[in-house]
């Protein structure tokens, strides 16, 4: 029951938090001054009579009432206005089509880096000051020293340039289309397109996006997990495990681990769902449509629909994520939990 | 027997000779054939594809509302034209590099009928021309679906265009530009109540206005009128009050900007008259009278309803007949019925919608929204073609792609046989251009322009293409010597940029061919403010840098002696814009003055900062170069180890804040209006656009004498700002005189455009360095028709397009190659 007064009231905690944050924004948004300039001889009163229609000029209290109201009756988050490659688009359309390969890629990258990782890091703490030890050690400062988009180039020349084995870029859904004739698929822009995505030629062209996003996480989850594991494994519980007879593999896998696991698991679930918010290098070089990018062009472009759409699926995704990795503490080793006095 | 054999031996070295030179013949160059293919155009049974690339993804190809280049990629492939350029061609088929012809196209007829709409109604002066036009289309024009398009589908796309439910971004394009509608604007604004220009309208004087109770003046109905501090008003040339405040009274400015509201706007009472009498009566604003009081005014006006029967535009005699009615003249024909060049530069043609898929993709306003919006135009199902290919898959931000159109009137032409032998064209977005050229190796992309970090091993290639560009890269240096003084601080002068001579030194102290070989990939030395992309006299060829005027001009700004040369041309040649002995001792001298003045001290520094939108590696090259060439000029006068660069980034706003003092020195230049060089001038003499805000264009005054324009051919002498020549060449309202291209023969024009050139050239605070030149690569699969860069029709695009291979023989191609293509030969 504590439990569960403990996820309302965080809940609660999360709307209010939300709510501040949301409107901040759009406050804070709307009071830039909003840029009317045109091109060489246009009319600027094309412009202003577009901003007024649009009712920019309104108070900012009514624009906001209005807003929510749009949302709420209608599902209506806006249209792009000012952003170029989204101009006239639904914003929530947009968001939706290009979220599933982002969601992809570090779903992928998620099941290829985790195993890999933590097996390197459990490794290297059993054979801790060993030489394998060293050599992991190594490698994973060189890997987490180099930022991603090194590997991405690195990738690109290599793997898919000089040794074609992999596409240079994402698959495009008409080349899908294209190469499964027999499964009619058909592209409906403004939706997620789940179906085009689960196909060889598409898994494959994930891969180098992938790959240059899994070395940093691989190195990342090898140290933590060795970090922790080392120390665990250097507790007296350890010590009364193996006295009691547990062998050493039994000993590490039934408590060392699980003990370990307790900070590993929830920066998991905390590195997913950052990732929801795309890497705009990777896309970029491996011609990716996703969301990476969208966030900062909306900023830049002072595109406000999209700009508040994004702040607030962002923003609810990190409370959400907060709260699901404080309780899957809980999940993780039984002895905590969570709103307990 | 033996002769047998002799004749059977003959015969298989004779065969096998043939097979042999068979074989030869068949095997392709492995890095490509150029001209090899047959020109089968579009009846070639093989299948062609072009393949492109784009950094971002279009949006909008909907015409009426259409807002960048990338939704005009998707736009060309659709769209046809009524008129069109097309290569001219000598006697012996070879193409005349420079020159065009005008054809016909979606149109078969152009008539001026001004004659017919003289009156009142539509405002055609008596013995006009150029009023109105009668465009008559050809019979066959289809949309994709079959669908016939005839003269009242353009009448209805443009009352949609000019709907005033709608503000369409593309509406202004009939009445801001040169193509004016009779009652466009009338008929989108109506409703709307906006600010109006008194000085462009001249519609009140003070007696006019009706005072209030409370003090305040009115426009007689009772409608508000204000002096207007920020608003761009006519009688500035298109700047604002603001803009020009340095030249104004400051203490008048300052209680105006007091008494205004958050617009700008002043009530007009007559304590705000008195100051506006105050402001504008001073020794650098020329003492303007009381009277001119009003032209700072603005006041609130209604556009009234409009019938769209009263719009010029509308159907003709025949249901493929369009008449236009024009505000202002268009010179479309030449005085021998054949069309000017201006056919297909201002009327290639009216845009066109479908209307059933238009109306099906129109969008009611939402919550709070009073704009209709539309879709059309921004998916495969709402785009409806009526150009040579159609758009088949998009894809937003991944890639789209069209394909031959066969619905197209174009391909029932005979003049067509044999060309347009793309049948597909793919586009892909990449927005890295490395991967962009890990792509083209690859064969995956047909081109792309070479970077700066390839451009050693690429430029001599034989695939490499170099494209000129209108635009001139400019050192642009800071004229607001208030700013400059502001922002110095203990041992740090920047004032000295108010200096002449020392802009003057910092500009011959650039050598500029090292600059453009180090710093870009294919730009050439850039001397004034026009290139050879610029033309006066588009019809007969005329590019302005290429006149002697032009050539005197840059002659007189860098010092050489024409008299020494046989030609003013081989005295142009003889420009380098670089000279350190010169630019030293006019160093020394503006040093010495400037110290003399006690405007910098002995041991100060001169740290100037240089402002971009983003920091690059191109722009640190280029920041670098200017540094060390400063750093080197110094060397040997007493500002020897005093010059030091900074580089800063200014992001969006570099630009207004250049203008607005903030920072030293940028690259700055403009494109566009490339066949108007009169007009393009007004980029660097109208506040409003000029970089070196600070420096008084209005009363800079000018003493020049026009050459055979006055009555009876006499020469005209006058003493005049900058900005009224300008306003005199331009025909501008107010002006003393006409000299605009309409009015005065282009040859005569020229000495004008030249004597301003020279007087922006000659403050320094504009430092041509650079002709731009893109160079690019063309993938081996495919050739264009001419390499050598044609204004009107560029290398002639997809229409000439040749293909090598065929899309199969190409994958063949590539694969034989490793899937690695070598383009370094």
């Amino acid at each position: 029951m504590y439990m569960f007064k403990y996820i309302c009231k965080r809940i609660g905690l999360m709307i209010v938090t939300f709510t501040i944050i949301f409107v901040t924004c759009f406050v804070l948004v709307k009071l830039l001054p909003i840029d009317t300039s045109v091109g060489f001889g246009e009319d600027t009163s094309k412009i202003i009579a577009q901003f007024e229609a649009r009712g920019y000029f309104d108070p900012i209290p009514e624009q906001f009432v209005r807003y929510i109201k749009r949302i709420i009756m209608d599902g209506d988050f806006g249209i792009g206005f000012q952003m170029p490659s989204y101009r006239g688009r639904p914003v929530w359309d947009v968001f939706i089509e290009k979220l599933p390969p982002t969601i992809l890629i570090n779903i992928y990258s998620s099941l290829f880096a985790v195993p890999i990782g933590i097996a390197l890091g459990i490794f290297a703490a059993l054979k801790k000051n060993k030489w394998q030890d060293h050599v992991i050690s190594t490698a994973v400062m060189v890997f987490i020293s180099v930022p991603s988009f090194v590997y991405a180039s690195l990738l690109l020349y290599t793997l898919c340039f000089k040794l074609s084995l992999l596409p240079l870029s994402f698959s495009s859904f008409q080349h899908i289309i294209d190469t499964y004739p027999e499964k009619n698929f058909v592209y409906t822009p403004g939706t997620f397109n789940w179906h085009l995505y689960f196909n060889k030629e598409m898994f494959v062209s994930t891969l180098p996006a992938v790959f240059a996003m899994s070395f940093g996480s691989i190195a990342g989850y090898a140290r933590f997990t060795r970090a922790e594991l080392t120390e665990v494994l250097t507790s007296e519980f350890m010590l009364l495990a193996r006295t009691k007879g547990l062998t050493k593999a039994q000993a590490t896998t039934r408590h060392a681990l699980r003990n370990a696991m307790v900070p590993i698991f929830p920066s998991i679930i905390g590195e997913f769902v950052s990732v929801l918010s795309g890497s705009l290098v990777i896309e970029k070089i491996f011609g990716i449509p996703g969301v990476g990018g969208l966030y900062l062009n909306a900023i830049n472009s002072q595109d406000y629909d999209f700009f508040m759409m994004l702040s607030g699926f962002y923003l609810l995704v990190g409370l959400a994520a907060g709260l699901v990795i404080d309780l899957s503490y809980g999940v993780i080793d039984p002895r905590i939990r969570m709103g307990a006095k | 027997m033996n002769n047998k054999n002799l004749f059977k031996k003959c015969m298989a070295m004779l065969l096998a000779v043939v097979m042999l030179l068979a074989a030869v013949a068949c095997t392709k160059d492995p890095q490509g054939d150029q001209g090899e293919s047959e020109l089968k155009g579009h009846k070639d049974p093989k299948n062609y594809t072009y393949t492109t690339y784009l950094t971002l993804s279009p949006s909008n190809w909907n015409e009426l509302t259409y807002q960048d280049n990338n939704d005009t990629e998707v736009m060309g492939w659709i769209g046809s034209s009524f008129f069109t350029y097309d290569f001219k061609y000598d006697e012996n088929g070879e193409i005349i590099p420079g020159e065009f012809e005008m054809e016909y196209s979606a149109a078969t007829k152009l008539e001026d009928v001004s004659a017919q709409y003289v009156g009142d109604k539509w405002g055609v002066p008596a013995d006009s021309k150029g009023y109105a036009y009668k465009i008559t289309l050809r019979e066959d024009l289809k949309w994709e679906n079959g669908d016939a398009i005839k003269a009242e589908d353009f009448v209805y796309t443009m009352k949609e265009q000019l709907n005033p439910d709608f503000q369409n971004y593309r509406a202004d394009s009939f009445y801001t530009g040169a193509t004016t509608i009779v009652n466009a604007e009338n008929y989108v604004k109506q409703g709307q109540t906006l600010m109006t220009d008194n000085s462009a309208s001249g519609k009140y004087t003070v007696a006019d206005l009706t005072k209030g109770a409370d003090g305040v003046y009115t426009q007689p109905d009772g409608k508000p009128i204000y002096f207007a501090l920020t608003t761009p008003l006519a009688w500035c040339s298109g700047s604002t009050v603001t803009d020009y405040s340095a030249y104004l009274d400051a203490e008048a400015f300052a209680a105006l900007q007091g008494k205004a509201d958050a617009n700008g706007y002043v009530a007009v009472t007559d304590e705000t008259i008195a100051l506006v009498t105050k402001l504008i009566d001073t020794d650098n604003w020329g003492h303007e009278p009381p009277e001119n009081v009003p032209y700072y005014m603005v006041y609130e006006y209604t556009y009234a309803a409009v019938d769209f029967a009263d719009v010029g535009i509308f159907v003709g005699d025949t249901e493929y007949e369009i008449v236009l009615v024009l505000a202002k003249p268009l010179n479309l024909l030449k005085d021998d019925g054949s069309l000017s060049y201006q056919a297909a530069y201002n009327m290639a043609s009216l845009p066109l919608v479908h209307k059933a898929t238009y109306e099906a993709n129109k969008v009611a306003p939402t919550e709070g929204v009073d704009l209709w919006t539309s879709t059309y135009n921004s998916s495969v199902e709402s785009t409806m073609s009526w150009g040579a290919y159609k758009l088949t898959s998009f894809q937003a931000g991944k890639e789209f792609t069209l394909e031959r159109n066969d619905n197209w009137y174009g391909y029932n032409m005979e003049e067509n046989d044999g060309l347009y032998q793309t049948d597909k064209v793919v586009y892909t977005i990449v927005e890295d251009w490395n991967a962009a050229w890990l792509k083209f190796q690859a064969g995956q992309v047909d081109g792309i322009g070479i970077d700066v970090s390839i451009a050693d091993d690429y430029k001599g290639s034989s695939r490499a293409y170099f494209t000129p560009s209108d635009f001139v890269g400019s050192l642009q240096l800071q004229s607001n010597v208030e700013q400059l003084k502001a922002r110095e601080t203990a041992g740090i002068n920047k004032s000295i940029l108010g200096n002449k001579d020392f802009r003057k030194a910092l500009s011959l102290g650039i050598n500029r061919a090292d600059y453009n070989t180090k710093c870009t990939t294919s730009s050439l030395p850039g001397f004034g403010l026009f290139n050879s992309m610029h033309y006066y006299d588009v019809e007969n060829g005329g590019v302005f840098r290429n006149t002697d005027e032009a050539r005197q001009v840059l002659c007189n700004v860098y010092g050489v002696d024409a008299s020494k040369y046989a030609s003013l041309e081989e005295a142009e040649e003889a420009i380098t814009g670089y000279d350190l002995a010169q630019a030293r001792e006019l160093l020394t001298k503006a040093y010495n003055e400037e110290l003399a003045a006690g405007n910098i001290k002995a041991d100060d520094k001169v740290f100037l900062t240089f402002g971009s939108g983003s920091i690059t590696e191109a722009v640190q090259r280029r920041c670098d170069f200017i540094k060390a060439a400063w750093q080197e000029l110094a060397v040997g006068t007493p500002l020897e180890g005093r010059i030091d660069v900074e580089l800063k980034d200014f992001s969006t706003a570099w630009a207004n804040d250049f203008r607005a003092g903030a920072y030293d020195v940028c690259m700055g230049g403009w494109t566009g209006a490339a066949w108007d060089p009169g007009y393009f001038l007004l980029a660097y003499l109208d506040p409003g656009y000029m970089y070196s805000r600070a420096w008084d264009t209005a009363n800079t005054m000018m003493e020049f004498t026009m050459k055979g324009v006055g009555e009876n051919g006499a020469d005209v002498t006058e003493t005049m700002g900058l900005l009224d020549w300008y306003a005199c060449l331009n025909g501008s309202e107010g002006a003393k005189y006409n000299w605009s291209a309409s009015a005065l023969e282009q040859s005569k024009r020229l000495q004008l455009i030249a004597a301003l050139e020279e007087q922006v050239l000659g403050v320094y605070y504009t430092v041509p360095l650079q002709n731009e030149f893109s160079a690019s690569l063309i993938s081996y699969k495919i050739d264009y028709v001419t390499y050598e860069y044609n204004t009107f029709m560029g290398y002639g695009g997809t229409k000439y397009m040749t293909f090598n291979y065929d899309d199969e023989a190409w994958a063949a191609q590539v694969a034989a190659q490793n899937g690695e293509l070598d383009y370094k030969n």
